[in-house]
């Protein structure tokens, strides 16, 4: 390790990888784009560049260059801070995530803990929004939102502990490590693996607002959502934090269940394999999104307290016994 | 929810799930793999059909070179929006239109002063490139009208054809080798 | 049988603390149009709904009383502008009613073939908005959308190789057709047919049986026979409701008679049974288009000359009423005529202005997430209520 005080050194970490991040969520929303045109036989963005790669420059160029308007009876520091208090758990929860082995910001030995307690700070970011914005449509979102995310993260937090039993550890990088070979992947362990990951998708889906849990948004019907006042730069950062977030989930997925930097090739195409697990697992939750109908949100509420949180706490206890069965002397 | 029969069962319920989950995203997964239908205009032009109803034109004749439209004023009584103006200059031989204005901006394209004119005068082209910024531009006079009818390939449909089209056959119009509309 | 549900008026109180008064409308993703539906809201669920209409007012009444039987036509395409063909003939046919002219047998399958293949083009654009306002404009909603889309514009393109326009016709005149079909074009239809009934199969796959779409739609919006009958609603509305009306049937027009097609009847009353009876008016329609392609008789297409002057048609002294199936329902025209070249007073009777007049006695008691869902069953155009 360079001679560099630590404080520097976490700095300038920190720094690559945020601006590593920021980079990745605007070209995320150009994938999501295109990837969504072919399955509706139209193809994305097209002009902007040379099959549209640009677009998602000139997409936060446009934003920058608009004009941000406050409602007059908005609650003024609430609305102007909402943005910032959504933005910073989205991206933080990057701080524990490890890109290869002993590269990442910060791996603690409570990584995925941290992980999960920082994602689910956005619902103060997120209702700051709705109700500053003096907006009878963006209160309605609000509320609902509150509802689901907090409904979903506790079968989030079930499924994402199955893994951690799995490997014994909360830290992100012995997770990761735990899972040796293509088939030591989480995901191919019996039943277990394939019923959590199918549930993890399922949860990642209602904690990020997608369809078909995006009742908060629902454009026909609210308009945006708890969004809806907000215009230019504000809108940018709720927009980034939304991908940030997406994306975070999908590499805490491919992480938790697909085995991270595992894979053929030498060690420093680790990095490589991981984006691309984290990108499938994007992907999949991008195909579902854009294949169903939402649901209602008290459809959506008993489906989170009458189907995932039983299923994810059998799932969770079922891994448990198996774990400990094995390590008494099962096999 | 919906009230459910009691005789359906959890397990049938969830395969009932995972199947329509399965169809649903095996719909999206055969479209991905389509061509997309979309058409790279303006790089790559549509096809208009023959009876396209676009821009208006005035035409001259075929074999004289002259203008066709005796300004008889058919066109400006039949037009629902009323966006055509005309007035009639008198000559010996023949009348022609002294002015002829036509708004396209409020025009709607219903084909009707085509199918009254006598002459053939006033005829649609398949084409509708005449997109521009200012609204002024769509106020067509004589000479933009004639310029339009020799810049894009006309349309079939002239008022000698639609009415021909129409008419009862007993009438015996259609000139031998022309059935009445059954063919372009 | 006088249904309590249709007298019961459900008295908007707009004080009150409990309950939230929310406008959805006039301009709105979902809005079917232009159209305000005030919604009192007690939490989630909606107390009460005042609907305001009128914004699309474009005075056709009084253009029906200053434009000739010429003329009027291609204007009566725009109430109904999703489905034209179907309101041009309900004007055109209350002309040849009330001035007793004759239609030739092949006009009248003409207009058959244009009314059924308008039937399918604007059922796609129901299903297609419907699921967009269920799923949202960036999800599975849109997907279904675009997909719709893509086969309205095949039958948009036959439409186009028809008439020369893909929206607004000008198709129908008083005593037949304007236009006939051109060379090639009967085999370019059954290839677009026999594509839509494939493709309908994969809209069926991707809903039928999904629990997501299930569960918005059934149980919610439930419209009792009884109702149905006492608010005066038709269409895939009535059939949704076990009432098995169908102008087609009731009043046969246009050599309705001689073709061999079902009328679809449901008899939950919900979203879902509306759903079913307008998936299986598909299959009917492109059924009706075989058939008539099948049969067309040759013949004129017009039992008057060809259109020269602007008052050409002249309608004897009298008064009738035409009606028609359109795809939201009776679509009718009243006429009275004064013997002259314009009518002296006519009357659209718009299927969706009748059919909204359900809407008070359905939502109050549904979420908000419901409203979308029903209105996108109800399939309004406002072309046709604000006229």
């Amino acid at each position: 390790m360079p001679a560099l005080p630590a404080a520097l050194y976490y700095f300038i970490v920190g720094f690559i990888v945020l601006n590593a991040v920021i980079g990745m969520v605007t070209y995320v929303t150009l994938l999501e784009r295109k990837f969504a045109a072919r399955m509706q036989s139209r193809i994305g963005p097209y002009r902007v560049g040379p099959h549209g790669l640009l677009q998602p420059i000139a997409d936060a160029v446009k934003l920058m260059m608009k004009e941000d308007v406050v409602p007059t009876l908005a609650d003024r520091p609430v609305y102007n801070l909402a943005p910032i208090v959504f933005l910073i758990p989205c991206m933080l929860i990057f701080a524990t995530m490890p890109f290869a082995p002993g590269l990442g910001v910060a791996d603690l030995n409570i990584g995925i803990l941290f992980f999960l307690a920082v994602s689910a700070m956005e619902i103060v970011g997120l209702f700051m929004a709705g109700w500053g914005s003096n907006n009878k449509y963006a209160l309605l979102s609000a509320m609902r939102a509150v509802n689901q995310i907090i409904s979903y993260d506790l079968p989030f937090i079930f499924v994402a502990l199955v893994p951690v039993v799995l490997a014994g550890s909360l830290r992100l990088s012995d997770i990761a490590q735990a899972q040796t070979g293509f088939f030591g992947a989480f995901i191919f362990y019996p039943v277990v693996g394939q019923l959590a990951f199918i549930a993890y998708i399922v949860t990642t889906l209602a904690a990020e607002n997608r369809v078909p849990f995006d009742i908060l948004e629902a454009e026909s019907e609210l308009v945006a959502g708890f969004r809806v006042e907000y215009s230019g730069m504000k809108f940018a950062l709720i927009q980034l934090g939304e991908y940030a977030h997406a994306i975070g989930t999908s590499f805490l997925g491919a992480l938790l269940f697909l085995g991270a930097w595992s894979g053929p090739g030498p060690a420093w195409l680790g990095p490589l394999w991981f984006l691309l697990k984290a990108m499938a697992v994007f992907l999949l939750i991008t195909w579902v999104r854009w294949s169903f109908v939402r649901i209602r949100v008290d459809q959506i509420l008993a489906i989170s307290w009458k189907l995932m949180l039983p299923a994810s706490l059998l799932l969770l206890m079922a891994t448990a016994a198996w774990v400990g069965w094995r390590s008494a002397g099962g096999a | 929810m919906a009230p459910e029969t009691p005789s359906r069962s959890f397990a049938r319920e969830v395969t009932d799930l995972v199947g329509a989950v399965g169809r649903a995203m095996k719909v999206t997964l055969i479209n991905l793999l389509r061509k997309p239908v979309t058409v790279h205009y303006p790089d790559v032009k549509r096809e208009y059909p023959d009876r396209f109803r676009g821009v208006l034109a005035l035409t001259y004749d075929k074999e004289t070179g002259e203008e066709n439209c005796i300004g008889c004023r058919l066109c400006e009584y039949i037009c629902p929006p009323q966006v055509i103006k005309v007035e009639m200059l008198k000559a010996e031989k023949r009348n022609y239109a002294k002015t002829f204005t036509l708004e396209l901006y409020a025009c709607e394209f219903c084909e009707l002063c085509v199918q009254v004119c006598p002459t053939d005068a006033i005829i649609m082209m398949k084409s509708f490139d005449v997109a521009t910024a200012d609204r002024r531009e769509l106020l067509f006079d004589k000479d933009r009208l004639h310029a339009v009818g020799l810049q894009f390939p006309p349309s079939w449909a002239t008022g000698n054809l639609l009415r021909d089209m129409q008419s009862p056959p007993k009438a015996a119009k259609a000139e031998p080798g022309k059935t009445a509309g059954r063919t372009e | 049988m006088s249904d309590p549900e249709a007298r019961k008026v459900v008295e908007l109180g707009y004080g009150g603390s409990e309950r939230l008064t929310m406008n959805m409308g006039p301009q709105h993703p979902s809005a079917h149009g232009v159209f305000r539906a005030i919604l009192m809201l007690e939490g989630e669920t909606v107390a009460g709904v005042d609907a305001v209409i009128g914004y699309l007012h474009r005075c056709h009444e009084k253009l029906g009383e200053s434009l000739t039987y010429t003329q009027y036509p291609s204007i009566a395409s725009k109430t109904d502008y999703v489905a034209a063909m179907t309101s041009e003939l309900a004007y055109v046919r209350a002309a040849e009613i009330v001035g007793k002219f004759e239609v030739p047998k092949r006009a009248q399958y003409l207009r058959v073939l244009v009314a059924e293949l308008q039937r399918i083009a604007s059922h796609c654009l129901w299903l297609g908005t419907w699921c967009l306002d269920m799923g949202g404009a960036l999800g599975g909603g849109a997907t279904v959308f675009l997909y719709c889309i893509r086969e309205r514009e095949t039958v948009l393109d036959l439409f186009e190789a028809l008439v020369g326009a893909r929206l607004l016709y000008g198709f129908h005149q008083v005593g037949g057709t304007r236009y006939d079909i051109p060379g090639g074009w009967a085999d370019r239809c059954r290839a677009t047919i026999t594509t839509i009934d494939d493709r309908i199969n994969e809209y069926e796959d991707m809903l039928e049986g999904n629990a997501f779409f299930l569960a918005r739609t059934q149980g919610v919006g439930v419209i009792s026979r009884a109702l149905a009958q006492e608010v005066g609603i038709s269409g895939p509305l009535i059939r949704g409701s076990g009432v098995a009306y169908d102008v087609r049937r009731a009043e046969p027009y246009s050599s309705y008679e001689d073709f061999d097609f079902k009328v679809p009847v449901e008899t939950a009353g919900d979203c879902y049974a509306r759903y079913r009876v307008r998936m299986q008016e598909f299959r009917e329609s492109i059924k009706v288009v075989r058939q008539v392609l099948d049969g067309l008789p040759e013949g004129p297409i017009s039992s008057r000359p060809g259109v020269k002057s602007v008052g050409q048609v002249r309608v004897a002294k009298g008064e009738g009423y035409a009606r028609v199936e359109g795809a939201r329902g009776e679509v009718g025209c009243y006429l009275v005529s004064d013997g002259g070249a314009k009518p002296y007073r006519m009357k659209w009777r718009g299927a969706s202005f009748s059919n909204l007049a359900i809407l008070p006695h359905i939502i109050p008691g549904h979420k908000v997430a419901d409203v979308v869902a029903i209105m996108g069953s109800v399939d309004p155009v406002f072309g046709e209520v604000d006229r």
